[in-house]
C-alpha cells in the first residue's frame, strides 16, 4: 500500500516537473505572452471586422466566430505540448531530460495541463471579446455541449502537439516548424471558416480523418448548421483517443529511433 | 567477490549520415569494459575515439547495434527505467533551460527523478551548499559564467544521489582555478559517498590525480586498462634521470645497472631511463660517487599519463 502510494506520488511529481518547466518558461518569455494575447486577438479582430464589413447574417457570423475561437485555443494549447520537447531542444538540454526516469505520459500530461491553462485563457478572452465586440453568444448551447466541445478541442491540441514531438524526434530541429504550420493546415482542412461540404471530394476525405472537423460540426449544430456527418461527437472522440494512443506508441518508437541514430545526442550539441 | 557497476560486452555502434546514408562512422568496435563498484574510473582517448559514445550508451541515450550492457546489475535493454533511476550524468559545456534559475533547474531535475516536497527542497539546498551555488540560486542559467554552469551541471548530476555517475569532460573549457575547484568537488564526492564514477577527459593530469583505474580507447576499441602506474610500467615508459657531470662515464656500465631501460650519453650529460626513479636513484648516485665523478646538475622527469596516452594513440 505504502509502495503504491509512493509510486503515485513519484508519478505525480514527474508530471508536475513538466508543468513547472512550461509554466516558468511561459512566465519568463515574452513570445509566449504574444501567443496568448497578440496573435489570437489580431486573428479574431480581423475575422470579426471582416464579418461586420460583409454584413453577414448572425448565424454565419457565429459559424466564423466558432472557427476562429476554436483554432486559437487549439493552436496555443498544442504549442505547449510541443514546447515540452522544444524548450529542451532549444536549450540543448534534451539528453538530461531523457536520461531521467520519465515517460512520455509525464511529458504529455504535464505539458497538457499548462496547455489547457493557456489555451483556456485564450478561449475565455476570445469568448468574452466576441460577445462584447460582435454580440456573439458562445454560451447558447449550454454548459454540457460547451464542456464536450472544449474537451474535444484540447484533446485535438494534444494530438497535434505530440505529432510535432514525434516529428522533432525523427527529423530534428528541421521539424520544429511543424509546431506552427500543422494547425494552419488543419485550418484549411477542418472547415474552420467554411463548411467541409465546399471542399473538393478528395480533400474532404482528409477532413474526415481529422477529429477537429467533427467537434466543429457538433458545436455548430446548436447555431443552426446541421452536420454533414453522422454521430459527430462519438466519431470525434473515438478518433482523437485512438490517435492519442497510437501517437504515444509512435513517440516511444521515435525516441528509440533517435537513440539508435544518435539524433538525441545531436539535439544536445 | 567483485560486483560491477558497469559490464559492457562486445559493444558495437555505428553512425550513418549524409545523402543516401553513405557516410559510415564506426564509433565502437567490440568494446568490453568492466568497472567495479566504488571505483573512480577514467576513460581516455583522442577525439572521436568513442568515449562519449560509450558513456551515452551506458546512460541509455544511445542504443548499440550489438552487445550487452549491465549497469548496477540490471540489463540495460530490459530494465532501462530502473537503471536511469540510479545513475546520472554531467557533461562539459553544460546546457540547461535558459530561463530557469539555478534553484529552479535543480528543482526541475529533482522532480524528474521523482523527488517531492521536503526531500526535494532539502536535496536542492544541500547541493547548492555543496557546490557554493547559494549566491547564484536566483540567477538564470543564461546569465551564469561557464564555471558556474559547470558547477550546476555537477549539482544536477547528484539530485538523485546516483550509485553511478558519468562525467563527460567535466572541466573542459574552464580556467585553471575553477577547474581545480571542480576537481576537488568531484574528489570529495567520490571519497565521501563512495560513488562509482566513470569520467572522460582530455586532461591527463586530471585523470592521473583523480582516477584509480584508466581505460584507453582508440578507434572504438579499448587498447589498455589498468592503474596509471601499471600502464606506465607496462609500456616501460619509466622516468628519466638527467645528470650533468665532469669526467668520463662508460655508458655500458650504466646500462648494466638494474632497472635501467636506456642510456643516452653526450660529452658531459647523460640521460638515463629507469623503471622507477625512486628505486634507482641511490644506485646511480653511488655509481657516480664510487668513480669520483662530480655531479653538478641532476634532474628527474617522471613519465606521466600524457606519455602513456601518446604511446597508445600514436
Amino acid at each position: 500500500m505504502r509502495m503504491s502510494l509512493s509510486l503515485i506520488q513519484s508519478e505525480l511529481t514527474k508530471t508536475r516537473a513538466f508543468v513547472f518547466k512550461n509554466w516558468i518558461m511561459t512566465k519568463r518569455n515574452v513570445f509566449t505572452l504574444f501567443e496568448i494575447l497578440f496573435w489570437p486577438l489580431v486573428a479574431f479582430l480581423s475575422v470579426g471586422l471582416l464579418a461586420e464589413f460583409a454584413a453577414l447574417q448572425p448565424e454565419m457570423k457565429a459559424f466564423i466566430m466558432i472557427g476562429v475561437i476554436s483554432m486559437s485555443a487549439v493552436q496555443v494549447c498544442q504549442l505547449d505540448v510541443a514546447y515540452a520537447l522544444l524548450y529542451d531542444v532549444w536549450s540543448k538540454a534534451i539528453k538530461h531530460g531523457f536520461a531521467a526516469p520519465v515517460g512520455i505520459r509525464h511529458l504529455l500530461f504535464g505539458s497538457l495541463i499548462v496547455g489547457i491553462l493557456r489555451g483556456g485563457s485564450v478561449f475565455v478572452i476570445l469568448v468574452v471579446a466576441s460577445y462584447a465586440l460582435f454580440g456573439f453568444n458562445f454560451a447558447l448551447p449550454g454548459a454540457l455541449p460547451i464542456a464536450l466541445f472544449v474537451l474535444g478541442l484540447f484533446l485535438s491540441a494534444a494530438m497535434v502537439g505530440i505529432f510535432v514531438c514525434i516529428l522533432v524526434l525523427m527529423f530534428g530541429n528541421r521539424a520544429e516548424v511543424a509546431a506552427w504550420s500543422l494547425v494552419s493546415l488543419m485550418l484549411l482542412l477542418c472547415g474552420v471558416y467554411y463548411p467541409v461540404s465546399v471542399l473538393p471530394a478528395w480533400v474532404r476525405v482528409l477532413a474526415e480523418v481529422i477529429p477537429l472537423t467533427y467537434f466543429l460540426e457538433y458545436f455548430r449544430l446548436f447555431y443552426g448548421f446541421p452536420p454533414i456527418f453522422s454521430h459527430v461527437l462519438l466519431k470525434g472522440y473515438v478518433m482523437v483517443i485512438a490517435y492519442l494512443v497510437v501517437e504515444v506508441y509512435a513517440m516511444k518508437a521515435a525516441l528509440r529511433r533517435a537513440k539508435r541514430t544518435g539524433l538525441l545526442l545531436k539535439l544536445s550539441e | 567477490m567483485v560486483t560491477f557497476a558497469i559490464e559492457a560486452k562486445g559493444l558495437h555502434k555505428t553512425f550513418v549520415s549524409g545523402w543516401f546514408r553513405k557516410r559510415i562512422k564506426h564509433a565502437l568496435r567490440g568494446v568490453n569494459l568492466s568497472v567495479p563498484e566504488g571505483v573512480f574510473w577514467g576513460l581516455l582517448g583522442p577525439n572521436g575515439a568513442g568515449k562519449t559514445t560509450l558513456l551515452s550508451i551506458i546512460a541509455n541515450l544511445l542504443i548499440p547495434e550489438q552487445g550487452e550492457v549491465y549497469v548496477l546489475g540490471e540489463d540495460l535493454r530490459r530494465n532501462a527505467g530502473a537503471v536511469r533511476r540510479r545513475i546520472n550524468l554531467s557533461s562539459g559545456h553544460a546546457n540547461f533551460l535558459w530561463s530557469l534559475n539555478v534553484r529552479e533547474n535543480l528543482e526541475y531535475y529533482a522532480m524528474l527523478y521523482g523527488l517531492s516536497g521536503n526531500e526535494r527542497r532539502q536535496r536542492v539546498d544541500d547541493l547548492l551548499a555543496l557546490f557554493d551555488l547559494q549566491e547564484f540560486a536566483r540567477v538564470r542559467f543564461e546569465e551564469l559564467s561557464t564555471g558556474t554552469k559547470q558547477k550546476l551541471s555537477l549539482a544536477k548530476s547528484l539530485v538523485n544521489d546516483p550509485a553511478l555517475l558519468l562525467l563527460d569532460e567535466p572541466t573542459v573549457g574552464l580556467d585553471p582555478d575553477v577547474a581545480h575547484r571542480i576537481r576537488e568537488a568531484i574528489r570529495r564526492l567520490h571519497r565521501e559517498r563512495g560513488t562509482t564514477i566513470l569520467m572522460t577527459t582530455h586532461n591527463m593530469k586530471e585523470a592521473e590525480t583523480l582516477c584509480e583505474r584508466i581505460a584507453f580507447i582508440k578507434d572504438g576499441r579499448i587498447k589498455a586498462v589498468g592503474k596509471p602506474q601499471d600502464l606506465k610500467d607496462e609500456l616501460r615508459l619509466g622516468d628519466t634521470i638527467s645528470i650533468a657531470f665532469n669526467g668520463t662515464v662508460q655508458a655500458e656500465a650504466l646500462r648494466s645497472l638494474q632497472g635501467t631501460y636506456e642510456v643516452q650519453m653526450s660529452d658531459s650529460l647523460c640521460r638515463i631511463l629507469v623503471d622507477d626513479h625512486r628505486k634507482r636513484l641511490p644506485q646511480i648516485l653511488e655509481f657516480f660517487m664510487g668513480r669520483q665523478i662530480f655531479i653538478h646538475d641532476l634532474r628527474i622527469q617522471e613519465s606521466d599519463l600524457e606519455d602513456v596516452f601518446i604511446a597508445y594513440t600514436k
